[in-house]
């Protein structure tokens, strides 16, 4: 269970990224994050795993408090914790197995990494999240020889390394064609179903009420809505987007 | 009431007015200058002005003088030596030549002798009293050598006549006058001609092959100082990464100590490295190479530096997700991404360095330099241009191969 209170973000200078937000997530939903470009989607996302540092409040996964951990706890926390990108983020001159690899890096001493080495377990559990993603005969290709699809499954291969309890998702599909983000919500919804929480962002509300099994509406910073997909209704699209947005469909 | 239709109304661009403002009748370039503020045009002719007086005291401090250019005594012989270097030569061996000579009587036949080697001598006549005037012609000396002519009294004491400079195809013609009965009494002798005479097939002059030797050291004193250099400065090239020490005081405070300390170093010239380092350790390679070592450092690890922070930020992003530590990190999102710009630059800084090295001789810091310095302070120019067209060769071959590398890795 993830549990956040009273989370602040402030930018030096700029606008309150995160202000005075707080919600919990139950295991095993698919939490949708919906808002406009900068009403702190991506910020809350990377304050859960403390890419970005919050200011206040606290964050805390099954019991850990994450906002407290020292650099050593941080690390482990970090383990359950998987992520995948909008740009993939993977290392574009390096194997699709050497990227699925380094979501083993929290687990390996770093003097065992120092020489690249990796064990044979972590070298199973490549090959299971390569299969898992379809990917298995992409392993030594490299990376950015991948579809951006393909590049996206290898992020969410990398991420299962963790073997993670929650997994987070920022825009994973806003960089993708209509198709692709599809198959690609599938892999994330399958996971779901197995039991792994996802809280995942996204520009498309019907995407949102076709995976989402709860949506959570950002504005500003704040905390708009927060209920099932269904409840959504113009009247709510038109508070959470503005008055002159428009719904855009994709199929 | 006719409804004709006119030629349709020519486009805006092509009927546009020259006056803008129709009351004014002010052309657009007129309204236009009005948007520059008066202080602009100021500030603008005053650099014009700042920097014509600039220019004029130039000319006057550095001595500008187009006359001295136009008479340069000195131009003639070097531009003639850079089109004829010492390239190719022959080896040089002893010849010496016999003729018969009778002193004391008015007149005989010329006499004459050849070598196997092709070297020949005439002497006419072959025979002198005092004051007579004797020709003597020979072919096949080293061109612009000296022969020696003797007199040889057949009891192996000889007396040196006269010192005969060949020409520029190796030939000579002169005529000597007779000494008197002080040094050679009436009777029969022999003349002797020694000299130099080239042998052997063309082949590769000493200077050539000096050349060779020296420019081969230049390329290997360079890769050495480049070597070194190149693993003092990527360690510290992480620690001077902005991307990757920034977020805490302490990591800005390295980052800062690590940029000045590339500063620094890169900031003294070559020559002056080469200079002090030939008083620490002697003249010799070794001191350029240090010299070399001690300037790649800041330059190698300025640009290695820069390379790092343009890398990709998200693939460290996701990496520090997954756990990983900073360690960790850099071996699997940064590294991947900098090996290829890493070398590009490695091999753009070897290339440099030759460059360099040619002339860490000028200072006893070894490599060709110090062959091309010893030559001009001897005025040997023919040889001075073969050391020059080493360096452009070689220079230009390693510009070019650099370039060719550096665009398959980048």
């Amino acid at each position: 269970m993830l549990v956040i209170e009273h989370l602040v973000k402030d930018y030096p200078g700029k606008v309150r990224g995160i202000d005075d937000l707080s919600l919990t997530v139950k295991d095993g939903e698919f939490v949708v994050l919906i808002g406009l470009s900068g009403s702190g989607k991506s910020t809350l996302l990377r304050c859960i795993n403390r890419l970005i540092e919050p200011t206040s409040g606290r964050i805390v996964l099954d019991g850990i408090d994450i906002t407290a951990a020292n650099t050593t706890e941080l690390r482990k926390i970090r383990r359950n914790i998987g992520m995948i990108f909008q740009q993939f983020n993977l290392v574009r001159r390096s194997s699709v197995l050497t990227n699925v690899l380094t979501g083993r890096l929290g687990y390996v001493s770093p003097w065992q990494s120092m020489l690249r080495h990796f064990g044979d377990e972590d070298y199973g559990r490549a090959l299971i999240n390569l299969d898992r993603v379809g990917l298995r005969e992409r392993a030594h290709q490299r990376s950015d020889r991948l579809s951006g699809g393909q590049q996206q499954r290898v992020g969410i291969a990398r991420a299962l390394m963790q073997e993670p309890k929650i997994m987070l998702a920022d825009e994973p599909v806003a960089s993708l064609d209509p198709a692709t983000s599809h198959s690609v919500l599938k892999y994330l919804q399958q996971i779901n179903r197995e039991g792994m929480t996802v809280i995942c962002s996204l520009h498309f509300l019907s995407l949102a009420r076709a995976y989402g099994t709860r949506v959570i509406a950002l504005k500003g910073g704040r905390l708009m809505f927060d209920g099932l997909p269904s409840e959504i209704d113009q009247r709510r699209f038109k508070e959470i987007y503005g008055e002159d947005a428009v719904e855009v469909e994709i199929q | 009431m006719s409804t004709t239709v006119g030629p349709p109304a020519p486009p805006v661009s092509s009927r546009l007015p020259r006056s803008v403002d129709d009351v004014t009748g002010r052309s657009a370039r007129a309204i236009l200058a009005d948007r520059q503020t008066r202080s602009a045009q100021i500030v603008r002719l005053l650099i014009l002005l700042l920097s014509i007086v600039v220019l004029v005291r130039g000319w006057a401090v550095t001595e500008i003088d187009l006359g001295k250019l136009a008479n340069a005594q000195n131009a003639g012989p070097i531009l003639k030596a850079l089109v004829t270097p010492d390239v190719v030569g022959r080896d040089v061996t002893q010849t010496e030549l016999r003729v018969p000579f009778q002193v004391g009587l008015a007149s005989a036949q010329p006499v004459s002798a050849r070598t196997p080697t092709g070297q020949s001598l005439t002497v006419t006549p072959g025979a002198a009293q005092a004051g007579d005037s004797v020709e003597l012609a020979g072919a096949g000396f080293e061109p612009e050598g000296e022969a020696q002519l003797r007199l040889d009294f057949g009891t192996g004491r000889t007396v040196l006549l006269s010192r005969i400079p060949t020409d520029t195809q190796g030939k000579f013609d002169v005529e000597i006058a007779w000494p008197g009965a002080n040094t050679a009494p009436a009777g029969d002798y022999f003349l002797q001609l020694q000299s130099t005479a080239p042998s052997g097939p063309l082949r590769a002059s000493d200077t050539l092959q000096n050349a060779l030797g020296r420019i081969g050291e230049t390329i290997l004193l360079a890769l050495m100082g480049t070597v070194f250099g190149v693993l003092l400065s990527v360690p510290f090239s992480f620690l001077g990464a902005r991307n990757l020490m920034g977020g805490s005081k302490v990591g800005m405070g390295i980052y800062a100590v690590v940029r000045t300390f590339f500063t620094i170093t890169r900031s003294i010239e070559v020559l002056i490295l080469g200079v002090i380092m030939v008083v620490i350790v002697g003249i010799g390679s070794f001191a350029g190479v240090l010299a070399i070592v001690v300037h790649s450092i800041g330059s190698l690890g300025k640009l290695y530096s820069e390379a790092i922070e343009s890398i990709e930020a998200g693939p460290v992003e996701a990496i520090t997700a997954t756990g990983a530590n900073r360690i960790q990190t850099v071996l699997f999102g940064v590294i991947p991404q900098v090996i290829p710009e890493f070398l590009a630059v490695t091999i753009f800084w070897w290339d440099h360095n030759v460059r360099m090295s040619t002339v860490l001789g000028l200072v006893g810091g070894g490599g060709i330099g110090y062959l091309l310095i010893q030559y001009i302070q001897l005025l040997q120019y023919n040889q001075s241009a073969t050391v020059l067209w080493m360096i452009v060769a070689v220079v230009t071959a390693m510009d070019y191969a650099s370039a060719a590398i550096r665009s398959r890795l980048v």
